[in-house]
């Protein structure tokens, strides 16, 4: 006779007032006199402004008027969405000429091509794509953008990158399918997997000078229609002052960095002086320094393009913020890393790019990602020195006499605007880190 | 706000000193302007009626036709024209620095701009004055009533200033509410947050009648200040001021004639007015000390229209105007009893 069970017992279902909804709710929400006398409170004012915003927001808006008078003779307490939607053009693309939006929208189109692959598995290279992105992509998009004349460098760069970008396109396609690469593949396909290394690579560089010299050609007969840089505006052109801004800020924010804590003396200073200075200074003072005071030094009636000089404030300013993160993330490394990068024979470059680099881009991805998003927020302020960006042209519709006064609804447009690219760079941002870790999660 | 008001204004003393000698003493700017193909004009931030966008992105209002209408009288062509929206802080810095040609905006014409700035005020095309919007229900109907008011004022502005002055000179007691945005402003005062709003009495009859309930408001009869508001040009190239000048008397004038954009052709050829055929450019050579071709008040005419016609549109009951009546008040011809008066053209 066995003292002990055979069998395991069998597990009995949580108490009922632990498992259930209302268990739940008298667990969290009524637990005391107090709490429960919260609980009505905050459901209460949970429910009044939520419906209070539903109500003029959806069910008392105007979604379809000629001017505000007409909203308000519909509903005179509902916002009135007729306002933003008339604007929409303006508010994504300034005062683009309406016929030829589709270059922005092409451009936009190009970008997610681009930067496509990067996100696919099976896709080699993607260091070298990401390079390209940000070195050739901006010659093609800036030409499509402005467009005109186009000079020998640009027929050059656009070529390059049309190149560049059929190149990517069908590697990442053919990497899908059959994780192989581009060179590879087109070595198989004419069959000459067996020949030598050099003919093969004289065989690749034949057929990038074939497909260089046809795309030359090609580009050689179409041009676009100028269009000045006054004309751009709306979300287009934040999203091209930050997307430069971001672009430039990594490379110049490493470089930078590692000047800061290079050996040499003069490196050392000049780095250290440029980001105390850049970063001891609100970004609205060094626009107004660039707009203002450095046409002062040109030579007489030399009026330098007002965008340009807004770029390059943008860019040197977050350069400087993004010096400090990438220092950080430096100090993060350990120095037997630099230790055993240095037993094996490697150099600076070599301990830098291979070891520690690698590494520590990894810790900063958050904080990066802080200041991109910080950089996007941070364009709208070229509103105030007289560029109409996205948050300027928000700001105009209550300007245009039909719509006089409307200034409501477009600022929560652009709040809801901005929240969804934000939101959506940070989602990615914890894809990155979860994606990249390695060891060394918690 | 405060920073970069001290900014621009460093900016803008160095600005004048420096730049305002060089580019003055260099090449006229008519000749500036011909080389580069088009004008440089510049307005402010959209303001309602002077100069607003559109929904396509296109300049409408009545400080922007001051500028195609120069631009017409240069070039016979009112596109051949670059709008430059520029902060109230950088107005005359730009100016002075040569990134306008010249200036069309809401900019007040005082003794201290004119003689300081480096700059010239020319023929005003609007004279405003600051007035009070209160609720009809509050029995007010004079400003001297308003003891103790708060009233909703818009901050680092004249307007805030005059508040100040008419209250202390009156013994009013007032206390403001100041704000940055003229949107905020008018909301705050529908909310019941101030007694009374102040503002340039334009934009105030403009945004009036953007109110849900327009008819429960009125504005007060006092106007306490003065507010010509004139273009302006940088100081020392009396070519380019005469021309600006002038641009804006032919419109005026051409109200007074009577010719329109519609009708100019016609008149142009049919017209035994001797004063419309000068101004027209079908006889004699007003256009030769002005350095322009002679069919430059007629581009101007048919492509931008009469003072008249503009203001209706913009100002007055037009489609895109802000409803603020003509008859009566200063913006008048002088015939009707008003101060727009041009010299005689001949």
């Amino acid at each position: 006779m066995a003292i002990v069970k055979a069998e395991k017992t069998p597990a009995r279902a949580a108490p009922i007032s632990e498992s259930s909804l209302i268990g739940w709710m008298r667990m969290h929400l009524f637990s005391s006199t107090f709490n429960s006398i919260l609980t009505v409170i905050s459901l209460y004012i949970i429910y009044i402004t939520v419906f209070g915003v539903w109500k003029w927001g959806v069910t008392d808006a105007v979604w379809v008027a000629g001017n505000r008078r007409e909203c308000f003779n519909i509903s005179i307490n509902g916002a009135c969405w007729a306002g933003v939607i008339t604007w929409l053009d303006n508010i994504f693309y300034g005062r683009y000429p309406r016929e030829d939006l589709w270059r922005v929208n092409l451009g936009g189109l190009l970008l997610f091509i681009w930067m496509a692959p990067l996100w696919l598995p099976r896709v080699k290279a993607k260091v070298f794509i990401g390079l390209t992105t940000v070195f050739l992509y901006p010659f093609l998009a800036g030409y499509l953008f402005a467009g005109g004349e186009k000079g020998i460098f640009m027929q050059v760069m656009i070529t390059a990158a049309i190149v560049c970008l059929l190149g990517n396109t069908t590697h990442s396609i053919i990497g899908l399918f059959t994780g192989r690469s581009l060179p590879e593949f087109l070595i198989r396909l004419l069959g000459k997997n067996a020949a030598s290394e050099k003919s093969q690579r004289n065989i690749l560089l034949g057929i990038l000078v074939l497909s260089f010299a046809v795309v030359y050609i090609w580009q050689m007969g179409w041009s676009v229609e100028v269009v000045p840089w006054t004309k751009w505006g709306g979300l287009f052109l934040t999203l091209v002052i930050s997307g430069v801004g971001i672009a430039s800020a990594l490379p110049g924010g490493i470089i930078l960095a590692l000047g800061r804590r290079s050996k040499l003396p003069v490196v050392r200073v000049l780095s250290t002086a440029f980001i105390e200075l850049f970063r001891s200074v609100p970004l609205i003072t060094v626009l107004f320094m660039a707009t203002t005071m450095f046409p002062l030094f040109m030579p007489e009636g030399f009026v330098l393009n007002k965008l340009v000089q807004v770029i390059i404030a943008v860019c040197l300013f977050n350069a400087c913020y993004m010096a400090e993160t990438v220092r950080a993330g430096l100090q993060a490394i350990p120095k037997g890393q630099f230790e055993g990068a240095h037993t094996i024979g490697l150099g600076y470059v070599g301990t830098m790019s291979l070891v520690v680099m690698p590494q520590a881009l990894k810790h900063m991805i958050p904080n990066i990602v802080g200041s991109f998003i910080g950089l996007l927020k941070d364009t709208t302020l070229v509103s105030i020195i007289g560029l109409f960006d996205i948050l300027g042209m928000l700001r105009s519709i209550s300007r245009d006499t039909p719509w006089l006064g409307l200034h409501k609804e477009p600022l929560i447009f652009g709040a809801a605007l901005f929240f969804l690219i934000c939101f959506g760079m940070s989602k990615y941002s914890r894809h990155l880190e979860v994606k990249l870790s390695t060891g060394n999660k918690h | 706000m405060k920073l970069q008001t001290l900014l621009a204004s460093v900016a803008a003393v160095a600005a004048v000193s420096i730049a305002g000698a060089t580019v003055a003493s260099a090449q006229s700017t008519l000749d500036i302007v011909k080389k580069r193909g088009h004008l440089r004009c510049q307005v402010g931030q959209p303001s309602p009626g002077y100069y607003n966008l559109d929904a396509n992105g296109n300049w409408y209002g009545l400080d922007v036709a001051n500028c195609q209408a120069v631009a017409a009288a240069i070039f016979g062509d009112k596109t051949k024209l670059e709008i430059q929206s520029v902060s109230s802080q950088m107005r005359f810095t730009a100016l002075a620095n040569g990134e306008s040609d010249m200036l069309s905006r809401t900019a007040t014409w005082t003794m201290s701009r004119d003689t300081q700035l480096g700059l010239d005020f020319l023929q005003p095309n609007f004279y405003d004055g600051q007035g009070f919007t209160v609720r009809k229900d509050s029995g007010i109907t004079s400003a001297l009533q308003m003891k103790g008011a708060k009233v909703c004022v818009l901050t680092g502005t004249t307007t805030e200033l005059n508040l100040a002055d008419f209250s202390r000179v009156n013994n009013l007691n007032i206390s403001a509410v100041t704000f940055e945005d003229f949107n905020v402003r008018d909301e705050t005062y529908l909310n019941g947050g101030c007694d009374s709003t102040t503002g340039d009495k334009s934009s105030m009859a403009g945004n009036l009648a953007a109110f849900p309930v327009p008819s429960d408001h009125i504005i007060l009869p006092e106007t306490i200040s003065k507010e010509p508001l004139a273009p302006a040009v940088r100081h020392g190239d009396s070519q380019w001021r005469d021309i600006v000048t002038w641009v804006v008397f032919a419109m005026i004038n051409a109200e007074e004639l009577g010719v329109t954009s519609a009708n100019v052709d016609d008149m142009r050829a049919n017209s035994d007015n001797v004063n419309i055929r000068r101004m027209l450019g079908v006889e004699g050579a007003l256009h030769e000390g002005l350095g322009l071709n002679k069919d430059w008040a007629y581009n101007v005419i048919k492509q931008v229209g009469n003072y008249g016609e503009n203001y209706e549109a913009y100002m007055g009951s037009g489609k895109l105007g802000i409803g603020i009546p003509r008859a009566g008040s200063a913006n008048a011809l002088w015939t009707d009893g008003g101060l727009m008066y041009s010299p005689p053209m001949r």
